[in-house]
């Protein structure tokens, strides 16, 4: 049987925890997707030196592990006079590392919507930026969906790198909780339905999502 | 006025426009025909930019199309193009497809772009379509659509690729009606068409090409009742018996 007065007796610091890691899960899941549009754009248009940036930075953050990441800018940067908290530090890094696959998802539900959608823009007269953004956008979005909801579950728990780096999310505060109480498994087993908490209401919303946009036209 | 002087184009090293000149005046009705791959709608696709020449020159209203420091994106406003497969966007409403190149590219008000978008929906015949989706029309009220939508932006000159060639045979007459009232009012129209009987009515000229070449260039009574190529003639008869 579990043992719930670790979970009612720690409550604030399970909670504080877990306000951290749904803070820095939102912040790099809004940033991801916006770094993450931008790549898959520069990746998919004809000016040469933006195309090699966006290759380049899919290639490298996504072959690199995610702690790596966390670490330079956490220890790394601080050489280089830029000094970071363990949360920011581990919030930039999910947002870049995660960013990589979106613009990967994005990129190829850019590349499924019909050739033909942008010649129809831009031989309205729309310049390339406008047909992306009114015409091809909105309907990559919809094939899109799916594996970006997937990247978002992925990231809120790839969060708990934070626990590395003193980022005071949920992982680094059950940690502590359990060298405090000397339970291991219980510990955890709260922790993980911490993270169902936010990632079933994330693949329910997205699987909403994907059926209203599937009947919209 | 469309001008191509001695234009080539190549894809690598396949060479598919080769010595093209041809005049187009304003208010000509110009119907490109030749076999499968001859390059009509490459030729027809260099006239508002969507594929570039390799060398020669081409103008359209006196504007170079390829030159660096050519505003194709103005020179656009004024080139309608219908497509053989209608490229609605299928996200938006019909009144939307319509309306949004008027009020992004013209800054038209939203309301000034839905009133010309309705009057022409009201000319092509489908005015209570105006909230539809694409996906609710029929193949001939999508491609009446597609008209609707490039005359919006009231361009001078419009291009049609094949614009009947993905209907069923009971919707083509509906939209090469449209087709023939847009040619008697004096609009520019370069037309890629299989259609003969449209080409006979209101074509000013028959440009006929094949592997690339532009091989006849004719009045449409001269052209269909006395072809002087070979490969006209076959080509001909190829068509008009089936
Ligand atoms: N992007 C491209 N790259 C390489 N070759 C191409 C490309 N587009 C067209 N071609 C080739 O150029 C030739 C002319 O093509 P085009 O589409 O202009 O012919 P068409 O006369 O319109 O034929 P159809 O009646 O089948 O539409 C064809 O042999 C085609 O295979
Ligand atoms: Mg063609």
């Amino acid at each position: 049987m579990l043992d719930f007065s670790i979970l009612v007796n720690y409550f604030d610091m399970f909670l504080d925890g877990f306000k951290v890691t749904i803070i820095a899960s939102l912040i790099a899941l809004v940033a991801s997707f916006f770094i993450g549009a931008i790549i898959a754009v520069m990746r998919i248009t004809s000016i040469l030196p933006l195309r090699w940036f966006g290759t380049a930075y899919v290639e490298f953050f996504r072959n690199i592990p995610l702690v790596v990441i966390a670490f330079f800018f956490y220890v790394g940067t601080p050489a280089l006079g830029l000094e970071f908290s363990g949360l920011t530090a581990g919030t930039i890094a999910l947002a870049i590392y995660t960013s990589a696959f979106i613009a990967e998802a994005i990129r190829s539900g850019i590349l499924s919507v019909p050739k033909g959608q942008m010649e129809a823009g831009r031989s309205s007269g729309l310049s390339y930026i406008q047909t992306m953004r009114m015409i091809i956008l909105p309907q990559a979005i919809k094939i899109v969906i799916p594996p970006i909801g997937n990247q978002f579950i992925n990231l809120v728990k790839n969060s708990s790198i934070l626990a590395l780096i003193a980022g005071t999310d949920l992982m680094y505060q059950a940690d502590l909780i359990s060298a405090k109480t000397y339970v291991v498994f219980d510990v955890y087993i709260f922790v993980a339905l911490f993270y169902l908490v936010l990632t079933i209401p994330l693949s329910t919303g997205v699987g909403y999502l994907e059926k209203r946009l599937a009947k919209s036209y | 006025m469309i001008a191509f002087e001695q234009v080539n184009k190549f894809y690598g090293d396949f060479h598919v426009l080769k010595d093209i000149n041809l005049t187009i005046q304003d208010g000509e009705v110009v119907v490109v025909i030749g076999p499968s791959g001859s390059g009509k709608s490459t030729l027809l696709r260099c006239i508002n930019g969507l594929e570039t020449t390799s060398d020669g020159v081409l103008k359209v209203k006196n504007i170079q199309v390829n030159e660096k420091k050519t505003d194709i994106n103005k020179l656009r406003r004024n080139i309608g193009m219908v497509f053989q497969h209608f490229n609605l966007y299928p996200h938006k409403t019909v009144l939307e497809n319509i309306t949004l190149a008027p009020i992004n590219v013209l800054k038209q008000s939203a309301e000034e772009a839905k009133k010309t978008a309705m009057y022409y929906l009201e000319k092509v015949g489908i005015p209570d379509k105006a909230s539809s989706f694409p996906s609710q029309l029929s193949g001939g009220q999508q491609q009446r659509v597609a008209i609707a939508r490039g005359l919006a932006m009231k361009p001078e000159i419009m291009l049609f690729d094949e614009p009947t060639s993905a209907l069923d045979p009971e919707m083509v007459g509906e939209v090469l009606d449209v087709m023939k009232a847009l040619a008697k009012e004096g609009m520019t129209m370069v037309v890629v068409t299989h259609e003969m009987g449209f080409a006979k009515e209101v074509g000013d000229r028959i440009v006929f090409m094949d592997q690339g070449r532009i091989l006849e260039e004719e009045m449409p009574v001269e052209f269909f009742e006395n072809p002087k190529e070979e490969r006209a003639k076959v080509f001909l008869s190829r068509i008009l018996n089936h």
